[in-house]
């Protein structure tokens, strides 16, 4: 089987860094997504934006396609949430990463969001990652849950090689036998993978742990471990919440959290997202 | 839900029943017995308002089903669920092989593939046009063409097709050539895809994802089913584990456990599951004795040489080999190839 060459780390030396609105991600900057599992009304997606905005996180998360296990759970409010996640956008300046499920999609999604998520279950999705591979606004490229580091890097290939380099990895834990968290978050591959691959690797300890009093504590190691971001779940509500309540936090725990993460990220010498320094920095400019 | 009739229920009563069911929207499965009537119904319970169903005269009681898939549960319809293939029937007491080369690769390959497994015994040719590969440089699959040859193979030698989409776009086009779609391992919970086969009108062959639970396979199934096509084939293909001298671990439990939990016919591919052709036949034999309904099998006229899938492809040779035994085997169980 032929390897991956145009993610490869041997093919550039230097961390691809990536511009989303304002901030950027890769090569020692440090950034935070976060936001509801899926978006589920305006009014609240706008109020927890806007907090989510105060507390300093650079860019917002919500689905509006939602690839559920079961036929008969709520399935995502399509474009109507796209509209409010821009509409959150208008509001708070707040650039946001949406899920593509299908190929079909592909067009209207990439119309309204900053960066385009591929999610777990389509990491092999042939014809999806092709399809992101035409965009030229960043894609982030979830691991799959059963995917050796291997995989996941010629998932990312099948997206450079149709022209787009704007890739951000997400681990998000992967399946094992063991049942007391949702996935085992793999976070040798956060080092591994920036051994292998020049691209920036970031972190999702929701779906990492699938449990709330885990989040906090993955996230600062999957930090210190090196890696270039998390993605953590946010809800008002979480009992409430209409997928993955289990994993999300409360606005007050994020807050703590992003304190802890500004001083653990001073502390390893990793830049604010926002702030970039002047230099010689290897660009990708993207999107709008 | 499931509302069991009494004994005594007349056809008059079951009527009623059915006929308030479908006028609250309700999905309907009639299974009628020799002991008595059961009616399995998906729909909003909030539907039926306060008119109890159990109060309706000949009702003898309303039971939930409690598992997440209701439709692909054997709870909501009692009988095997047969698959009609042309002439044949799949998920009946006859055994159907589907073999053929991993992918289409040329007339030649394809043709000498399909009359060999044809002579040997299968039912079914397998090949695919588009292909599924880790790697984007990799033989990609030769798409229209391949299932142009495909259905020059069936014309030739009266083989039924059973072929991988892999996207809702080409999904139109592999259908017109098809007589079984499949949806491969790395597709399993594409939701879209799922939802976009259910209206196919094709009989669908649902492989189990790389690490998918028993629960998600049948939910995937549920979607398609959810969507309006009834018609799918369980293709246990292993499942990802530690050992890395077989490419992944065949788990033959999933045979008993899916042909006790639902209805549908369940086949296995030993090819995938182990990836060393040596242990094909072995795992063939112990799939039917578990109870599988058919073999999905891999073979190449001349697999040191074959674009994808070699290590794992049969010859025609080994393959005939293995069907002579296999039917033997069979006739023990009582069932027939």
């Amino acid at each position: 089987m032929s390897s991956y060459k145009l993610v490869s780390r041997k093919y550039k030396k230097e961390d691809t860094v990536i511009r989303i609105g304002s901030f950027l991600t890769g090569g020692g900057y440090f950034s935070v997504t976060a936001g509801p599992c899926a978006v589920e009304g305006q009014k609240q997606m706008i109020d927890l934006a806007v907090t989510l905005k105060g507390m300093g996180v650079h860019m917002l998360r919500g689905g509006a396609y939602k690839p559920r296990t079961s036929p008969y759970s709520f399935q995502g409010l399509g474009e109507e949430g796209l509209i409010i996640l821009a509409e959150a956008r208008e509001r708070t300046g707040l650039p946001f990463i949406t899920e593509v499920t299908d190929i079909r999609e592909m067009g209207i999604v990439a119309r309204y969001a900053d960066v385009i998520q591929i999610g777990s279950r389509n990491m092999q999705n042939f014809a999806l990652l092709r399809e992101a591979g035409k965009l030229t606004k960043p894609v982030m490229l979830k691991r799959g849950f059963s995917a050796t580091l291997e995989e996941w890097l010629l998932a990312a290939e099948y997206i450079a090689a149709e022209g787009n380099q704007n890739i951000i990895l997400c681990e998000r834990g992967i399946r094992t036998f063991e049942s007391y968290t949702r996935n085992t978050l793999d976070i040798s591959a956060i080092p591994a993978l920036r051994e292998l691959s020049h691209l920036p690797v970031v972190a999702d300890p929701s779906h990492g742990t699938g449990k709330r009093s885990l989040v906090a504590p993955v996230t600062r190691a999957a930090l210190a471990a090196g890696a270039d971001g998390v993605m953590l779940e946010v809800h008002q509500d979480p009992p409430a919440a209409l997928s993955d309540g289990n994993q999300s936090l409360y606005p007050a725990e994020l807050s703590v959290l992003m304190d802890e993460i500004k001083v653990l990220a001073r502390a390893l010498g990793k830049r604010p997202a926002s702030k970039p320094s002047s230099g010689n920095l290897n660009l990708r400019v993207c999107g709008k | 839900m499931i509302v069991v009739m009494t004994h005594r229920a007349g056809e008059a009563e079951i009527n009623e029943v059915l006929k308030r069911l479908e006028r609250c929207g309700f999905r309907i499965h009639l299974s009628q017995g020799v002991e008595r009537t059961i009616i399995g119904a998906i729909g909003d319970k909030t539907r039926l308002g306060d008119q109890a169903l159990e109060a309706m005269p000949g009702v003898e009681k309303v039971v939930p089903i409690l598992q997440p898939y209701k439709l692909a549960s054997r709870t909501f319809k009692e009988d095997d669920t047969e698959i009609e293939v042309g002439n044949l029937t799949i998920g009946g007491s006859t055994l159907h092989v589907m073999a053929g080369p991993c992918a289409v690769e040329s007339r030649e390959q394809l043709l000498e593939a399909a009359f060999k497994v044809k002579e040997a015994g299968a039912t079914i040719l397998r090949g695919g046009a588009y292909k599924p590969r880790t790697s984007p440089y990799s033989f990609q699959g030769l798409e229209e063409r391949g299932l142009e040859m495909l259905a020059e193979a069936r014309e030739l030698t009266g083989l039924y097709i059973v072929t991988e989409v892999m996207d809702s776009r080409t999904l139109p086009l592999v259908t017109k050539y098809a007589d079984i779609l499949q949806i491969g391992t790395r597709n399993m919970q594409n939701f879209y895809l799922l939802k976009e086969v259910a209206s196919a009108g094709k009989p669908v062959l649902l492989k189990r994802g790389q690490s998918a639970t028993i629960e998600e396979w049948l939910m995937a199934a549920e979607y398609i089913m959810a969507g309006g096509n009834h018609q799918i084939i369980l293709c246990e293909r292993g499942i990802r584990s530690f050992d890395g001298y077989t490419r992944n671990t065949l788990d033959l439990t999933a045979v008993p456990i899916l042909k006790h939990l639902t209805h549908l016919p369940v086949i296995v591919d030993p090819s995938h599951a182990i990836g060393k052709w040596r242990y094909v036949p072995s795992m063939a034999r112990a799939a039917v004795a578990a109870g599988a309904d058919g073999l999905l099998i891999e073979v190449h006229p001349n697999p040191v040489e074959a674009l994808c899938d070699g290590p794992q492809s049969l010859t025609p040779e080994n393959f005939q080999l293995m069907m002579e035994e296999l039917k033997q085997f069979a006739a023990l169980l009582k069932r027939e190839l």
